[in-house]
């Protein structure tokens, strides 16, 4: 990638930037889409974002042998559609990641076909226009679209992630191009996310998830919290998202739903609680399923009769008859965003079993070294 | 200790690639038919049976 900075003068020429495109996609740094050609004085306006140095590791496959250094993350983020002012909101993005730990360890190249997902908090939100309010899963915004398509984009050519090669993706999601959204805290009830795990109010800040599916839950009929709260928990104890003992979730309401859960008095960890108490399945749901049983080796789930089987751990007072999908309460993130137009929310399937706190990482200035909540 | 990789059919692509980024692209290994996780336990005895000589021949075992 070192050798295909363009001179700034032919930028000046159409045929030229699409000659370039060209290449670009010739070469197979793309996700498919067109990307940005990258000259280095536009490189140079993404290195000014940071004080890192550009010879920096901000991201390591050692599974791969391969890491990311800023200047490469710079590159990708260029190409992605970024601008300059963006790159912060990546060099954080890439720290999160880190620290949540699953792509670190491969799981980009696992066949369940994971993405990334990008939750932005702080006033970074509206100094680079994201959006956190209507479409908020969906297109139209630079901001989103650039920083979300990022990621992958980078792991495409930095570490070599391509379909059909080392991402090895049965069905991959669509999420996969880009998923970036910003909370929104301005209609939402409660401290938004990086707020409730130690943040100010007036920092900014992204926290990274690795993500499966993104369910839509619609709920226009009522103003009973409990009933939402039920309508959440079997949306997320579908057996089919249940490969591993455990799940975990990321449940984004829409500031309706949200104000119906306040009103009532709930707090996030209320709602949180209320969700691991009763996301459930039966005993005959998970056997009818061949899910009933837990693997000795891989602590995957299949059925109870088969030589690897060892049980699950079900409530005690249901003479075990019933399973909890979550292991913990902390297993339920929370997050506002959407247009407060409507009871709709979404069910992010998270994965890992999870638990502990979120990889909330502050945006440096890029005066000041990034820092961990 | 000598080891042998295998993997079923669906992964070679994969399995090639991950040789290369180690530095061996002539990395051998055995193969066998998918899918490998839905057999039950006379199918996988059938399958190891059938690997077995392709084992030996990777390993260098001498007869």
């Amino acid at each position: 990638m070192e050798q295909v900075h363009s001179n700034d003068a032919s930028l000046a020429d159409p045929a030229a930037i699409r000659q370039a495109m060209e290449y670009y996609a010739e070469r197979g740094w793309t996700d498919g889409l067109p990307v940005v050609p990258v000259t280095d004085s536009y490189l140079a306006e993404f290195l000014a974002q940071t004080c890192k140095q550009p010879s920096d590791v901000v991201f390591a496959m050692p599974h791969l042998n391969r890491n990311l250094t800023v200047r490469l993350a710079a590159i990708n983020a260029a190409m992605a559609g970024c601008r300059p002012d963006y790159f912060p909101v990546i060099l954080a993005a890439w720290q999160s990641l880190a620290e949540e730990g699953y792509a670190t360890r491969g799981i980009w190249q696992s066949t369940t076909g994971t993405a990334p997902l990008l939750l932005v908090n702080g006033p970074v939100r509206s100094g680079i226009g994201m959006n956190s309010a209507g479409n908020v899963f969906g297109s139209g915004f630079r901001a989103n679209a650039t920083i979300g398509r990022t990621i992958r984009l980078t792991a495409i050519n930095a570490f070599g992630l391509r379909p059909h090669q080392l991402d090895q993706a049965t069905q991959g999601t669509p999420a996969k191009y880009t998923a970036c959204i910003a909370e929104n805290e301005e209609d939402s009830p409660w401290d938004p996310l990086h707020v409730q795990f130690g943040l100010a109010a007036s920092d900014s800040a992204v926290t990274a998830m690795i993500i499966r599916s993104c369910i839509h839950m619609e709920a226009r009929h009522t103003t009973v919290p409990e009933q939402l709260g039920l309508d959440l928990a079997g949306t997320i104890a579908r057996t089919g998202a249940l490969v591993h003992k455990t799940i975990s979730a990321l449940v984004v309401l829409s500031p309706e739903h949200a104000r119906i859960f306040a009103r009532a008095g709930w707090s996030k960890p209320d709602l949180s609680q209320f969700i691991y108490d009763r996301a459930t399945c039966t005993r005959a749901q998970l056997a009818a399923v061949g899910k009933d049983a837990i693997s000795r080796q891989t602590r995957w789930r299949l059925p109870a009769d088969h030589p690897d089987a060892i049980a699950d751990d079900a409530l005690p007072e249901s003479g075990a008859g019933t399973v909890r999908v979550l292991n913990s309460p902390e297993a339920v993130l929370v997050a506002v965003a959407g247009a407060n137009n409507a009871g709709v929310s979404a069910v992010v399937e998270t994965f890992g079993p999870r638990g502990g706190p979120p990889a909330v990482v502050r945006i440096a200035d890029g005066t000041s070294s990034d820092v961990r909540s | 200790m000598p080891a042998v990789s295998i993997c079923t059919d669906a992964f070679i692509v994969p399995a090639k690639a991950m040789a290369n980024v180690y530095g061996f692209p002539g990395y051998e290994f055995a193969t066998m038919p998918h899918p490998l996780a839905s057999l039950d336990q006379s199918e996988i005895q059938a399958s190891a049976r059938t690997l077995l000589p392709a084992l030996i021949r990777i390993l260098g075992v001498e007869s």
